[in-house]
């Protein structure tokens, strides 16, 4: 059985294979209108945690995003095909981007509106066949900047800071503060 | 062979289409309560055509801010998600192009660069202008070609094209042609392996 959310602006509803603490926050059905996981479990989200109004989870029949407790995902666009997981504490800016896979078909695959037929997914290039797919990590208190990317693959450490509209394609060590296009170690925060 | 319940013509969810749209069988222009009526809102030009588009290509969110002069073209059995595609002259997409969620191409930079220019630029644009018109800009076309796969959050800048088969990062901002086959990441965008 489906729910809705109150005073929800999107006529949608909230899947019934997420596990949510009943603290967790939900700014509107309409993050879920490309949910399509198949797992028990397609997102976590922790006690505290908010997933607020505008943000999009693109979620694949595979895909498990987790969010930890307090986590705080503003308008951002979460692509995940197999694994995303938010730490506890982490913030994640508007409009950041964050993917586990080259997809982003979502409507394409699944045929949308139109029901049309297909041709298959443009063949995005050599890295298509190799990683096309792999989890993101974003550690415990981890803030990602807006308009961010963080590319499938990535893993950004514990407490570190992606500065705003960097796209991140390499780890990133706890404590760093990178930026740039693509991202590089700026500095480290004190301890 | 058709899919039955395919509508006979393209349509926009939100609306009727200007009278300067073409729509090709199957495909739709589509978008949430807030995105999906806004596609047409800065859609002004007095091109006939000047927005056309394939079939089955599916356009979800996206906005189409076409000047006076601008012109928009979009092959068959494209995808674009929440993207901007801002014309003042040409912007030409071929098939099978994906264009990611909040990417942005344009084909201008919209205002003079020179200081004293863009002076008059402003003034020109101002709710004082009285009509006084406003100094030339550049504009340069833009050519997508076939099979090309940009980004979320991608960035393609005036004059570019990107060659068939191109894969053009999320947050990239191309400023310059990219071969066929090309994988290209970064500010300025660069060859990737």
């Amino acid at each position: 059985m489906t729910r809705s959310l109150p005073s929800d602006w999107y006529p949608g509803t909230v899947p019934d294979n997420i596990r949510v603490d009943a603290t967790a926050y939900f700014g509107s059905s309409y993050a879920f209108t490309k949910f399509r996981s198949r797992l028990a479990v397609g997102l976590a989200i922790g006690r505290g945690a908010s997933l607020c109004d505008g943000a999009i989870l693109d979620v694949g029949e595979a895909g498990c995003v987790t969010i930890g407790e307090f986590a705080l995902i503003t308008s951002a666009l979460i692509i995940c095909d197999r694994e995303v997981r938010i730490g506890p504490y982490a913030m994640v800016s508007w409009n950041a981007v964050i993917m586990d896979s080259y997809r982003f078909l979502p409507s394409v695959i699944s045929g949308g509106t139109t029901s049309r037929p297909f041709t298959g997914p443009p063949s995005p290039g050599p890295r298509e066949s190799a990683d096309r797919c792999r989890p993101v990590y974003v550690g415990n208190n981890a803030w990602i900047g807006f308009d961010a990317c963080i590319l499938p693959g990535v893993t950004i450490g514990e407490g570190a800071i992606v500065g705003a509209r960097s796209v991140v394609i390499s780890d990133v060590p706890a404590y760093a503060i990178v930026g740039g296009n693509p991202a590089r170690i700026i500095r480290y925060q004190c301890p | 062979m058709a899919a039955r319940d395919s509508p006979p013509t393209g349509y926009w969810t939100h609306g009727s289409l200007p009278p300067n749209v073409r729509i090709g069988s199957g495909s739709v222009i589509t978008g949430d309560d807030v995105t999906g009526p806004l596609a047409f809102k800065r859609f002004t030009t007095d091109r006939h055509p000047g927005l056309v588009i394939g079939a089955r290509s599916r356009l979800d969110g996206v906005l189409f801010n076409v000047g006076r002069q601008g012109y928009v073209e979009i092959g068959d059995d494209c995808y674009a998600e929440d993207a901007f595609l801002i014309s003042e002259c040409s912007i030409v997409i071929g098939h099978r192009v994906v264009i990611g969620w909040h990417a942005t191409i344009v084909d201008s930079d919209f205002h003079p660069i020179d200081p004293a220019r863009r002076i008059a630029d402003a003034v020109a644009c101002s709710p004082l202008a009285n009509g006084r018109p406003r100094p030339p800009f550049v504009s340069r076309p833009v050519v997508i070609e076939d099979d090309v796969w940009i980004g979320p959050n991608a960035t393609i800048l005036k004059g570019v094209r990107i060659a068939a088969g191109a894969m053009v990062e999320p947050g990239a901002v191309v400023t310059q042609d990219v071969p066929s086959g090309a994988r290209v990441l970064g500010n300025p965008a660069q060859i990737v392996p």
